[in-house]
């Protein structure tokens, strides 16, 4: 069996299905257009029983963020079925994508080796093989991280590492400096001179408290100049002092106005900084939020690939509880949906929000085994 | 219920204040299939949307009115259809 679906002629999607294998081919490019197509097409393949899933890529492109996080929540939802998930002949462009985005530890084996540049037609030669570790939340995370290519990303953390050793060079007390920026919601270190600094920035990060963490929030300047003294911050201030730091300064960084970040400076030296210091930091931390309000672009692709995440997991949600309701009710999907959309129209709670109690629902605890109207699961 | 609809439907967006990327990425979330040039094409009224798909979009519409404090104004297929 075979179909084919083409939008635009952006991408296209071949489908041969067989009783062990399915597979895959796409070709062109797969960028957020292509995300229900190709998300449909999984969701196909998971609830089907193929032993193997290929996906062909080696007409593929260009591949987007968007696009790696579907690959990888399949390859971790058929993993976690014992089954297999394979990417077969990627062009060395797309074959570094995917290890840049993490997703090659997420597929077998063969992805990089003897599959490698031919097309092979058949799905009988697929060897078994033991199942890699997957479900780790990290390679999703580093694939939240990934844009279409890493470079943009890179250019503007190049170019905030240079703003950096610039403040690090002009500003005489400074014994270290660092960019702390905001990404997928979370505040990291892009920047810094040495291990000590970043190790100070860590510290913020754990404890959730410190000037950098107060500059990024609330977008002002945040000093101390005796971190004996300091009082603001008594979870950060023992291990920052304990490296001998004394003073520390954090300008806030913006894009567009929003704060984002900051450029954090230190020193050993207890009232290190003098007015000229703090005037030029800030003048670097305008640097900085130009570069980072240039390359906008950038940030608002990484919001997009953290929005679509999180609506990836508001449509399974949603799905799901449209399954209980099928199979519950005996009634289609959309007429599953119709009723969650209708409820939701009388009482205007969100449907998503409807969705979840209705799976809750099945989760019922031990004590209240028996009490709940849907049938006995001990049957 | 669809060139009605559609007409309109892009109005109700720009009242929703809801961008055309978001409006899809909620109609994705409820299940839409659609791309997002497809449901740009069903705003505009190029391209007519199934009775289901209709009221996927008249949903994320809606919903996003309750987040604004409003009620459901957008009309749902059976609405059209049943008055």
């Amino acid at each position: 069996m075979s179909l084919d679906q083409s939008h635009q002629e952006q991408f296209t999607i071949g489908t041969d299905l067989s009783d062990q294998a399915a597979v895959l081919t796409v070709r062109g490019q797969l960028d957020i257009i292509a995300v229900p197509a190709l998300s449909a097409l999984f969701d196909m393949v998971v609830a089907g029983t193929f032993a193997t899933v290929i996906v062909d890529v080696s007409g593929l492109d260009s591949i987007t963020s968007e696009c790696l996080a579907l690959m990888a929540h399949s390859a971790e939802r058929l993993a976690a079925l014992d089954r297999r998930f394979v990417i077969r002949s990627p062009s060395a462009r797309i074959a570094r994508l995917l290890d840049v985005s993490g997703l090659k530890d997420l597929v077998f084996g063969d992805t990089f080796g003897s599959n490698f540049g031919g097309p092979s037609p058949s799905d009988s030669q697929v060897l078994p093989r033991p199942p890699v570790k997957v479900g780790s939340h990290g390679q999703l995370a580093k694939l939240q991280m990934g844009s279409e290519f890493p470079s943009e990303e890179d250019v503007v953390d190049g170019a905030l590492r240079m703003v950096v050793a610039l403040a690090q060079a002009t500003i005489a007390p400074a014994d270290g400096v660092s960019v702390s920026l905001r990404r997928n919601g979370r505040l990291a270190t892009v920047a810094a001179t040495d291990q000590t600094i970043l190790d100070m920035d860590t510290y913020q990060y754990a404890t959730g408290e410190g000037p950098c963490l107060d500059a990024s929030i609330e977008g002002r300047a945040f000093q101390t100049q005796s971190l004996i003294d300091e009082r603001r911050w008594p979870a950060f201030t023992p291990s920052a002092h304990a490296l001998g730091i004394n003073a520390i300064l954090s300008s806030p960084l913006r894009a567009s106005k929003q704060p984002v970040g900051a450029l954090n400076i230190y020193s050993r030296q207890p009232s290190a900084f003098a007015s000229d210091d703090q005037k030029l930091a800030s003048v670097f931390a305008i640097e900085a939020s130009i570069i980072l309000t240039e390359a906008r672009v950038d940030v608002s692709a990484e919001d997009r690939a953290t929005r679509f995440q999180s609506a990836l997991l508001v449509r399974e949600t949603i799905a799901q509880a449209q399954g209980v309701l099928m199979g519950r009710e005996g009634i289609s999907g959309d007429d599953a949906f119709t009723l969650l959309r209708t409820h939701s129209q009388l009482t205007g709670q969100p449907l998503f929000e409807r969705a979840q109690e209705i799976i809750a629902s099945l989760r019922r605890p031990q004590r209240d085994r028996g009490t709940g109207t849907t049938g006995d699961p001990n049957g | 219920m669809g060139e009605q609809g559609s007409d309109t439907l892009n109005q109700f967006r720009q009242d929703a204040d809801l961008s055309r990327s978001e409006l899809w990425l909620r109609y994705f979330e409820l299940g839409g299939m659609s791309t997002a040039l497809q449901l740009e094409a069903i705003l505009y009224g190029a391209l007519l949307a199934s009775p289901h798909d209709h009221d996927i979009i008249a949903h994320a519409l809606n919903e996003r009115f309750v987040e604004l404090g409003g009620n459901h104004p957008v009309p749902y297929g059976e609405d059209v259809h049943g008055a």
